[in-house]
């Protein structure tokens, strides 16, 4: 009776987070029902401002969702449709905001924003870190990086930047973390699944299989948040291994929520005495394969091929 | 007469002396830096270093510069990474700087001090040999620097919670001419 109520909250349990996984990861991925809003930040004289900080935050629920300017000065925001107020903002220039851009549709809204110069004077004590690089006075006997083409405003630091590298690094360290911890209850799950198939299977055998995949889809969920909810660098064009890393999210991501659904049917129709059939069937495969694509996906960015 | 030619010779020498003043300019550069890690040897690569010598006096100063984002891995990933950890928003240039004899710039090896502002961090390397090579009228010097992470204070990156080594040293390989 215990192993039945065990059961039943562990399947319960495994199809809701499959559930949370598809209705929280699944727009991401899908982008449907989404837009977009995407620009480049110029200098005064219409040179890309790479590293401005741009922030679009939603009138409608407050969200507030910052990214960067690539190198070449371009932006890009993936956003729920609705009304976003967006700053733009890099060390030296004046702030400069649009209070309303609407994303109407599943197009890109283009802004492109012109900053303008911040005038020193006015600035007072700016962050040391927001400073050009150390430069020592020109003089005729020591080159300086004027001599070499180097503007100071690109020679300027922006701290702002900065932090998002740095909170983009935190989310995919943790991610990466996840990723492995979750190699541990998927790999027993699939053991798992040897004892919870067959003909001669006990509902503890089934229970086992239950709670390992219950776990497994819980962390597997989480890693998914830290990889989908790290700021994005625009402008930055995946490169490498990672593109194989992405692809294979295409595979894992809708399998791991598929896998749980199609194993509440087996467990229900095992319960009941049945031999699991229909869509169920599809549990084991659509579960190896899932596998498959998750850990090809840990080794992708692990081994350098 | 006499004192004519005089003040001719004196207004002449300054301009004698600027013409003792010679310049070198940076023409081609590949630097590559080189990370150990159990499962990985990564490099990357700029070809966007800038650079300008000028010899005055019998010394010659030159400033090398090369911006952070410029290396490139072939893997977007780890050049963000390596973007956070090396704090290339937050300081997007590194200079290297070093003086060099005049007399000694005609040697086929050069020991070198010098000077890198990365990270924030501003470090000396004392005597880093480097071999010179004239083909025509490009001087081309090549050489690697023995940096560390710990010398710039960067936490070494990591990969499935190992980190990579702290050595990591740049290949330098500069194409000069003379001005």
């Amino acid at each position: 009776m215990l192993a039945k109520i065990a059961h039943q909250r562990c399947a319960w349990v495994a199809g809701f987070l499959g559930v949370c996984q598809f209705v929280i990861f699944a727009p991401a991925l899908m982008a449907r029902g989404m837009g977009a809003l995407a620009g480049k930040v110029t200098d005064p004289a219409g040179d890309p401002v790479p590293f401005a900080v741009v922030t679009a935050t939603s009138v409608d629920t407050g969200q507030v969702l910052p990214a960067a300017t690539g190198a070449d000065g371009t932006y890009k925001f993936r956003l729920s449709l609705g009304t976003y107020h967006v700053t733009y903002e890099s060390a030296g220039y004046e702030p400069a905001e649009l209070p309303v851009v609407r994303v109407a549709g599943p197009w890109t809204v283009v802004e492109n924003c012109k900053l303008e110069m911040k005038d020193e004077q006015a600035q007072g004590n700016p962050d040391p870190a927001q400073q050009p690089a150390p430069n020592p006075p020109a003089n005729s006997q020591e080159p300086s990086l004027e001599d070499l083409g180097i503007t100071p405003a690109q020679a300027k630091g922006n701290a702002q930047a900065q932090a998002l590298l740095d909170k983009r690094s935190r989310m995919l360290k943790i991610h990466q973390r996840l990723g492995i911890i979750t190699i541990e209850p998927f790999a027993a799950t699939l053991i798992a699944s040897a004892f919870a198939g067959g003909k001669k299977t006990s509902s503890s055998d089934r229970d086992l299989h239950a709670i390992l995949g219950t776990a497994t889809v819980g962390l597997y969920g989480a890693t998914a948040y830290f990889a989908i909810r790290a700021p994005e660098i625009h402008g930055t064009k995946t490169r490498g291994p990672i593109r194989l890393h992405k692809t294979l999210a295409w595979i894992h991501g809708p399998g791991m929520v598929l896998t749980p659904i199609l194993g509440e049917i087996a467990f229900a129709q095992k319960d009941r005495g049945e031999r699991v059939h229909g869509i169920a069937s599809l549990h084991g495969p659509v579960a190896i394969i899932t596998g498959a694509a998750f850990g090809l996906a840990v080794v992708s960015v692990s081994v350098k091929f | 007469m006499l004192r004519k030619l005089l003040i001719g010779i004196l207004l002449m020498c300054p301009a004698a002396l600027a013409g003792a003043e010679s310049q070198w300019m940076l023409d081609g550069s590949t630097l590559t830096y080189h990370v150990s890690h159990p499962l990985h040897q990564s490099e990357g690569i700029s070809h966007e270093a800038r650079g300008k010598g000028i010899c005055h006096e019998g010394q010659c100063n030159f400033l090398i510069a090369v911006p952070v984002k410029s290396f490139d891995s072939g893997d977007s990933n780890r050049d963000l990474h390596m973007l956070q950890v090396t704090r290339g928003a937050e300081f997007p240039i590194v200079t290297v700087r070093t003086r060099v004899p005049e007399s000694a710039a005609e040697s086929a090896t050069l020991n070198l001090d010098i000077e890198i502002q990365f990270a924030g961090q501003t470090v000396q390397y004392k005597q880093v040999p480097f071999q010179r090579v004239v083909k025509g009228n490009e001087t081309q010097i090549t050489g690697t620097i023995p940096a560390k992470m710990t010398d710039f204070k960067i936490t070494p990156p990591s990969l499935l919670t190992i980190p990579v080594k702290n050595e990591f040293p740049i290949t330098v390989d500069l194409t000069w001419h003379k001005m």
